[in-house]
């Protein structure tokens, strides 16, 4: 009989109970097990022969969690497309992982294992990017749930090897339309709340911490009303030596920063269940970002001192999940009597699971302490001995003296059962376009650019520092005034290095587009990816050295629907990643984003996939902006148009659905993305745009109204699919891979050069050119003016449709 | 409002913006209450309350409000008694909005530290609160609701709704 047996004071009894009755047991206590889950446990108890402690079961529940383990993209998965059935053994494993392994890119220096990914950045320096998820708190309480979004991603990248400087944040949200006027279910939050307290929850965090949050989105959606989507993101720099972490037996384990407290107690096993009203306030936590300034301050002033082996954040499961990573591979013997509290009548479970803020914990060898504990003090940032990492392979906690676990880290890391789940998709047979009313271009234009997906985010992106630590080379907002939207963040981080003639920077874009997904996710999938790298090149950073993450938010896997089409988008990110050439280093998935709506129906939300991309900008003193810079120059068009409506923001306004999704060639867009860096590096492009929601004439106006210049465009000119006949299909279609570039008319030759064979096959054709009036002229197949709209009008719509609605 | 924890000395220290300036929070409180159907609002002025637990004496509270809590250009304080507020036909309202107990309180663990490295004892326990000056003709139950739909999220806060003076 083990000493937890006869010591522990909490025993849990589960031996010999039913599964009705270990249900019970679970929903009362949000554990989140599954009936397989209790009966693994049970059987493992049965043969140590004893009944687990509270503190056991709650270690096993936090860490079987979807939101650690990633049951559903690690378990096998029986899937159906159309008449045919396969098993998937590793969905991550299959898709992710696999198209990353096949590419080997020498460059990427540390891929899923760590807090972050990570890849070089010169010779001396590494780039660390994880972008998470914080949506379920987000919902019960914007302001908090986003804030320690932020605060949770920032310890990962301090978290990430020995530790990396954050120098960027980013924030992507999906909300309800915040004009919803419809009935809401008791406790939810109108989205207009939601928006307003997650945008202040990002901005006080982020802000209060020093670190510049310049790129992201806000995509709005009815579907989103219950549950809101928040992707917190952070980049850091590292010296490349850091990169590398161990844990040693006889190490210390240490914990730095926060107290701990019984705020946030089963974060990670909330997140991975349905949305419901009776979520424990205990999950939602305010952030100390002044408190996590002080950690990051000492933490890297300890690194570069070299007093520490390894180092994790306390994320969700706390101590448990922290201190079980970290000793998985050794074993760990923990004191929880040493962990400094915020009150001292902490049960042993509630102090080794809380979720605390701002807490990190790190390997020390014990020659370091004392000098481990002076830099601490300085920064007055609390520091305490837990115990140490041990050879045992077991995982042991006590407190005053009385075990409270004592696990074996081989079942706590790999005892979890792996249920089979089904999952079906059908393809969608091709429908026509059909539906709603047509609008004239002009009509359509006004309507699309006041779009709540298209209108300026300038009242949220006033809100954050995007200048702090002065490496805001291309701003979120850009143009003559500073208030056209930019298509990634270009961001200059030797203030942090001190090597003021380094000139290298790197740029962050994004992709997304849900709408793609309902007919498809496969192909939302390669249009992510597609934009995500577009917006790269338009900056000038080099497609070719980019860097994928991923971001799924899904509803409920346990839906066969909802897990094929989640099937569907890792395949598309699988395909995306070979056929760019762009690796994948880090990703999170968020599940179970559904919950009741007012009617007691379920309303999941529609499958998301963000794409974040960074990549280094070789010069950033080559960067460019997407405003035009003068009158007289010339318009290319870089990619084919193709008839591809289905999913667009044109089909929205029009009330129509059907139509092809867009689909994307990424051979032919990568060598198109390619050419125009080459051509961004030698000076020939004064402006880019990406091609997006909207189509060209969306792309057209922003640049016009953003450099207050106006533009001629041919609609006979651009690179097309012949069968087209329509000038709505030509100014609004969203064929992924087509960015508008201006040119000055004395490089358009050298410009050209750049594309090779790609030119003659017409894959980049002159569309038009730059004039002083700023007026937006297009003359149509038929030759005519099919549209000719005052630039100035149309930026006013742009920039007043949210805050009308926000006030 | 009181954090039960029985210490010996419990001050509620009241910070508010003088009435010459432009409280742009309390006009934004303001416009967002009246979204939520108080339309016969007319003004809404904002403050912070620190309630502060410890071995502070009156004397001390009053100097830790003066010199560390109170921006003595815009703003004033005063430490506030625990009598019952007048009735005033429900003209003027007090909003106190409070965390639960069980939620971190970063403001108020910031202002412990301040209060002993300001010199001073050292208090057991701090907890911050918003505090929201109604003016205007409303029931206390058209408040709670409307507060809790547009400034308190009931998830975490709690909030005291009395009638204060004019």
């Amino acid at each position: 009989m083990s000493q937890l047996a006869e010591t522990n004071p909490a025993s849990f009894p589960i031996l010999g109970k039913s599964t009705k009755e270990l249900r019970v047991l679970s929903d009362s206590r949000h554990l989140s097990l599954s009936d397989a889950e209790w009966a693994a446990i049970q059987a493992h108890y049965k043969t140590l022969k004893r009944e687990p402690s509270l503190a056991e079961i709650e270690t096993i529940a936090q860490t079987w969690s979807e939101h650690c383990k990633h049951k559903t993209f690690t378990s096998p998965i029986r899937y159906t497309e159309g008449k045919k059935t396969r098993t998937i053994k590793n969905l991550f494993q299959e898709t992710i992982v696999a198209a990353t392994g096949a590419l080997k890119k020498p460059w990427c220096l540390s891929l899923f294992k760590d807090n972050a990914g990570v890849v070089a950045f010169g010779k001396k320096w590494a780039l660390a990017f994880k972008v998470e998820t914080h949506n379920h708190p987000s919902a019960l309480e914007p302001y908090g749930g986003a804030a320690t979004g932020v605060g949770g991603v920032v310890r990962d990248i301090l978290g990430v090897g020995l530790g990396a400087k954050p120098v960027l944040n980013t924030d992507t949200f999906c909300f309800g339309r915040p004009d919803w006027t419809g009935a809401l279910p008791e406790g939810s939050h109108h989205p207009t709340r939601t928006l307003r307290g997650v945008v202040a929850g990002v901005r006080d965090y982020g802000n209060r911490m020093g670190i510049p949050t310049a790129g992201g989105g806000i995509w709005f959606d009815d579907d989103y009303r219950l549950n809101p989507l928040v992707f917190c993101g952070t980049v850091g720099l590292m010296p490349r030596w850091a990169v590398k972490k161990e844990v040693k037996p006889g190490d210390l384990i240490v914990t730095v920063g926060g107290r701990t407290g019984r705020d946030g107690l089963h974060g990670a096993t909330f997140s991975s269940a349905n949305l419901g009203a009776d979520a424990p306030s205990s999950a939602v936590q305010i952030g100390h970002a002044i408190q996590e300034k002080r950690v990051l301050d000492a933490l890297l002033a300890a690194r570069d001192k070299k007093l520490y082996g390894s180092v994790t954040d306390c994320g969700a499961g706390g101590f448990s999940s922290a201190i079980g990573e970290l000793g998985a591979s050794c074993g760990a013997r923990v004191r929880l009597e040493a962990a400094p509290l915020k009150a001292s009548d902490l049960d042993s479970w509630e102090i080794w699971l809380s979720e605390s803020q701002e807490r990190m914990v790190l390997a020390v060898p014990p020659k370091n302490l004392k000098a481990l504990e002076t830099v601490f003090a300085a920064e007055g940032c609390e520091l305490a001995v837990l115990g140490e990492f041990t050879k045992t392979g077991r995982l042991e906690v006590t407190h005053h003296g009385c075990v409270v676990v004592d696990l074996d880290m081989g079942f706590l890391h790999t005892g979890l059962p792996r249920a089979e789940r089904a999952a079906v998709w059908n393809a969608p047979a091709s429908v026509k376009p059909a539906g709603g009313a047509s609008k004239k271009p002009s009509e359509a234009l006004r309507e699309m650019i006041g779009h709540l997906n298209v209108c300026s985010r300038e009242w949220v992106i006033r809100q954050y520092d995007h200048e702090v630590q002065g490496g805001a080379i291309v701003k979120p907002l850009q143009g003559v005034r500073h208030d056209g939207p930019g298509d990634a963040c270009v961001i200059w981080p030797h203030a942090a290095t001190g090597d003021m003639e380094d000139f290298s920077c790197f740029a962050v874009g994004h992709g997304l587009n849900p709408d793609y997904g309902r007919i498809d996710p496969y192909w939302m999938a390669l249009a992510a990816v597609d934009e995500a790298l577009r917006n790269l090149t338009c900056v000038g950073a080099d497609p070719a050295r980019a860097a994928l993450l991923d971001n799924f938010c899904w509803a409920s896997p346990e839906d066969p629907k909802q897990l094929g089409a989640l099937i569907r988008a890792a395949e598309g990110c699988r395909d995306a990643a070979k056929g760019f050439g762009a690796p994948f280093i880090s990703g999170k998935d968020s599940l179970f984003n559904q919950s009741k709506d007012e009617k007691g129906k379920d309303l999941p939300i529609p499958g998301t996939l963000l794409v974040s991309a960074v990549a280094p900008v070789p010069d950033g003193r080559k960067a460019v902006t997407m405003d035009f810079k003068g009158p007289g120059n010339a318009l290319y068009l870089i990619g084919r148009t193709n008839d591809e409506l289905g999913g667009s923001l044109y089909h929205r306004v029009l009330g129509r659905t059907g139509g092809e999704v867009p689909k994307v060639s990424p051979a032919a867009a990568i060598d198109g993305f390619k050419a125009l860096h080459a051509a961004m590096t030698r000076g020939h492009v004064l402006s880019a745009h990406d091609l997006s929601e909207g189509g060209l004439a969306l792309c057209a106006a922003e640049m016009g109204f953003t450099g207050e210049f106006g533009c001629l465009l041919d609609l006979d000119e651009c690179p097309r699919d012949p069968r087209i006949y329509s000038n709505e299909t030509l100014l609004f279609s969203e064929s992924p891979s087509r960015i508008l570039v201006e040119v000055k008319p004395e490089n358009e030759s050298a410009f050209l050069r750049h594309f090779g064979k790609s030119a003659k096959s017409a894959m980049v054709r002159r569309v038009g050119q730059t004039t002083a009036n700023p007026i937006l002229k297009v003359t149509g197949l038929e030759g005519t003016t099919c549209l000719e709209e005052s630039l100035k009008e149309l930026k006013e719509a742009w920039q007043t449709a949210l805050p009308k609605i926000l006030g | 409002m009181s954090l039960k924890l029985q210490p010996t000395n419990v001050h509620l220290i009241e910070v508010r913006l003088k009435s010459e300036f432009n409280d742009a929070e309390g006009a934004a409180a303001l416009a967002l209450l009246r979204e939520q159907g108080l339309s016969s609002l007319k003004e809404v002025r904002t403050g912070r309350l620190y309630e502060i637990a410890g071995s502070l004496s009156a004397n001390q509270a009053h100097q830790a409000g003066k010199e560390l809590l109170c921006d003595a250009v815009t703003q004033e304080f005063r430490l506030v008694s625990p009598a019952p507020a007048p009735m005033n036909g429900m003209n003027c309202w007090r909003v106190e909005v409070w965390l639960k107990p069980s939620v971190c309180d970063p403001v108020g663990a910031t202002v412990i530290e301040a209060i002993a490295e300001g010199g001073l004892p050292k208090p057991a326990a701090a907890r911050c609160a918003t505090l929201y000056l109604l003016n205007g003709r409303a029931l206390k139950a058209q408040i709670e609701k409307a507060m809790i739909k547009s400034l308190a999220n009931p998830l975490i806060h709690h909030v005291v709704v009395t009638e204060a003076h004019s």
